[in-house]
């Protein structure tokens, strides 16, 4: 089951697809570039969490993370965004990657806290997970494949 | 070990059992509990290849098992059971799940169904009031300070009580008295005390819930008896775990077990197996910060009990002792822990992980609160929200077979997707109402993503388990009230 969800319809190389497993959901992610999957996943893990385009861009949050390789780096950035929803309610809206390389992540996300009078609460992500991690460099540019407990 | 799931042959061993014969890297063979009719789903996805990976890790202790309602998971399958001893034996997060301590407890009340049936819909939106949940759900009246939340992690359903959320005797009637032994909060990071503040309490989202349901039926009259059930009586389930707490806990050490597995040469099938030798530092520590993350999903628990009593006594003004609200008992599903179990007539320990399993212990089991000795376990397995839940009892020959495990409950039959899709144009709530159940959530999203029909129905998974012998049914509740994260 497969949901095209690209962030811009005009640029078709870059988005995600949901892959929804009967107990599991996972992104399919799609880039130009190396920070485009980056941008993507944290995309689609808020889009699944709310309505995206009900968030506003009211607070500024700086991100960095590390991790041995890129595969891990995507848990890893995932992860550190579902502790910043856990510790502040915080979801994103404008993402924009400062600075990346395989090893190291640093963005800058515009968002708000969640608001239950104002958000929609949709389902609850636990963590993302290595299991059947995918990244890979195409012709086109890199995709991903990422696996998330819910 | 990359081969497709259809490529592994199964050999039938009774109208329950397949085994999954030991081949290439396998220590031992592989072990599923099912009947033929669910094999088809089962072979949908990776979860006998998950089995088999899971029998390639060292001092794996008897097969590795899964249960009936087995399906894929993150390195070990949920549903699986694997045992591992304690000399050359490894612990392994991914065999625990994000969810440490997710699990299920049942209480009693004196009420019948004809009496709470017009207070209902109060009931429900009392529940609902006064337990946050759903995605993002915190507690506004309960932020721990860290010494607090460190007394929690090591106390467990304990400090609740302690506090004035419930009585002594609940810990009477929680799995290893609600505090598991060993759990040291300093091997917690910040960032999972962080998560854990204003966590307690609260329900969280997906297929966590607290039902209100009645016993429809009873099975074994005398075990239904000393569990204090009786037809037609008022029941509760809460199904909830260790929250964020418990999550970021699971993802602290599955990357310190990454670099653990290539420290001390374990070959892993899959990366989410990644563990360490029981007795190795790593190993030592991950078990300590488990129970400090399942002693919180027992608190968790306990608070949330509280709040279910105070919601009954503001619709049902009779006050407690009336009322009965008393707790059966409380199990996990998603644990390891250190066991005394005999095999091949040996008795030793050994560290048994149970994911998406429940333990199941038979009568006169020292850990089998007092209570329950003659007549064994209780064990809990939530159904859906449209149609019954199980008590079953544990086995002797679950403690032969299974190291004392059985089934968690339903498991899931459409993704979230595909449950969105069936449920669209149709009013869920109202679909349930007209069958006489009351059903609150978050939002309509999650609770349409938790429609009936998104499950495998329970009795087919019951079925296996009382049929292999690993356990017994005692009773089946049928649903009222449900609030859903």
């Amino acid at each position: 089951m497969l949901i095209v969800n690209n962030s811009d319809p005009h640029k078709s190389k870059s988005g995600y697809r949901l892959i929804a497993h009967s107990a599991d959901l996972g992104f399919r992610l799609y880039g130009e570039s190396l920070a485009d999957i980056f941008v993507n996943a944290a995309h689609a893990l808020y889009g699944v969490m709310t309505d995206r385009r009900k968030i506003r861009g009211l607070e500024c949050r700086e991100v960095v993370v590390e991790a041995p390789d890129v595969g891990d780096l995507l848990v890893e950035w995932l992860n550190q965004l579902l502790y910043l929803f856990d510790t502040t309610g915080f979801l994103g809206r404008d993402i924009e990657v400062q600075e990346i390389t395989s090893q190291r992540l640093q963005a800058r996300l515009r968002g708000e806290p969640l608001d239950e009078e104002r958000h929609q609460l949709n389902t609850g992500i636990k963590a993302a997970t290595y299991h059947n991690l995918e990244f890979k460099e195409t012709a086109d540019g890199w995709q991903a494949k990422i696996i998330l407990d819910i | 070990m990359k081969s497709k799931p259809a490529d592994i042959q199964l050999r039938r061993l009774d109208d329950y059992r397949w085994e999954v014969p030991q081949t290439g890297k396998m220590r031992t063979r592989g072990l599923i509990y099912a009947t033929r009719d669910m094999l088809p789903d089962i072979r949908s996805d990776q979860s006998i290849q998950q089995v088999a990976n899971v029998a390639t890790l060292p001092g794996i202790e008897g097969a590795s098992m899964a249960m009936p309602d087995i399906h894929w998971g993150y390195g070990f399958p949920i549903g699986g059971v694997a045992a591992f001893n304690l000399t050359e034996g490894v612990i392994s997060p991914g065999g625990v799940g994000y969810d440490i301590n997710c699990g299920v407890r049942l209480l009693r009340s004196n009420l019948s169904r004809p009496e709470a049936e017009p207070i209902l819909e109060d009931l429900v939106n009392a529940l609902f009031r006064n337990i946050p949940s759903g995605l993002g759900s915190r507690r506004k009246d309960l932020k721990l300070t860290t010494p607090m939340l460190r007394q929690v992690l090591r106390l467990g359903a304990a400090w609740a009580v302690k506090n004035g959320f419930g009585t002594a005797d609940d810990l009477l009637h929680i799995e290893a008295g609600g505090q598991i032994p060993g759990a040291d909060a300093d091997l917690v990071s910040d960032k999972a005390l962080d998560r854990g503040h204003d966590q307690l309490g609260t329900l969280g989202s997906g297929n966590h819930f607290v039902e209100v349901g009645y016993v429809q039926e009873i099975f074994d009259e005398a075990i239904a008896h000393a569990f204090g059930l009786f037809p037609q009586q008022i029941t509760v389930i809460i199904h909830t775990g260790s929250r964020g707490l418990g999550h970021q806990v699971c993802d602290d050490y599955i990357k310190i077990m990454m670099k653990a597995a290539a420290k001390y040469n374990i070959e892993l099938a899959d990366r989410q197996l990644c563990c360490a030798p029981i007795t190795s530092p790593e190993g030592e520590q991950y078990l300590a910060a488990m129970a400090a993350a399942a002693n919180f999903a027992f608190a968790n628990r306990q608070l949330i009990t509280h709040w279910v009593r105070e919601s009954f006594e503001q619709v049902w003004p009779a006050g407690p002792r009336a009322l009965g609200l008393e707790l059966i008992y409380d199990v996990a599903h998603n644990m390891a822990k250190i066991e005394t179990h005999t095999i091949n007539q040996v008795t030793q320990k050994v560290c048994v992980h149970r994911k998406g399993a429940t333990r199941a212990f038979a009568p006169h089991h020292p850990e089998v609160p007092e209570a329950y000795r003659e007549v064994g376990q209780p064990v809990l397995i939530p159904g859906d929200m449209g149609r019954y839940s199980y008590v079953l009892v544990g086995t002797p020959q679950a403690m032969v077979e299974t190291f004392g495990s059985t089934c968690h409950g339903a498991g899931r039959l459409l993704s979230r997707h595909q449950a969105l899709k069936a449920a669209k144009g149709r009013s869920i709530l109202q679909e349930l109402a007209a069958k006489g159940i009351v059903v609150r959530g978050a939002s309509r999203g999650t609770i349409a993503e938790e429609i009936p029909e998104a499950y495998k129905d329970v009795d087919n998974v019951v079925e296996v388990v009382e049929g292999a012998g690993i356990s017994r049914k005692v009773a089946k509740l049928h649903p009222l009230g449900v609030i859903k994260g």
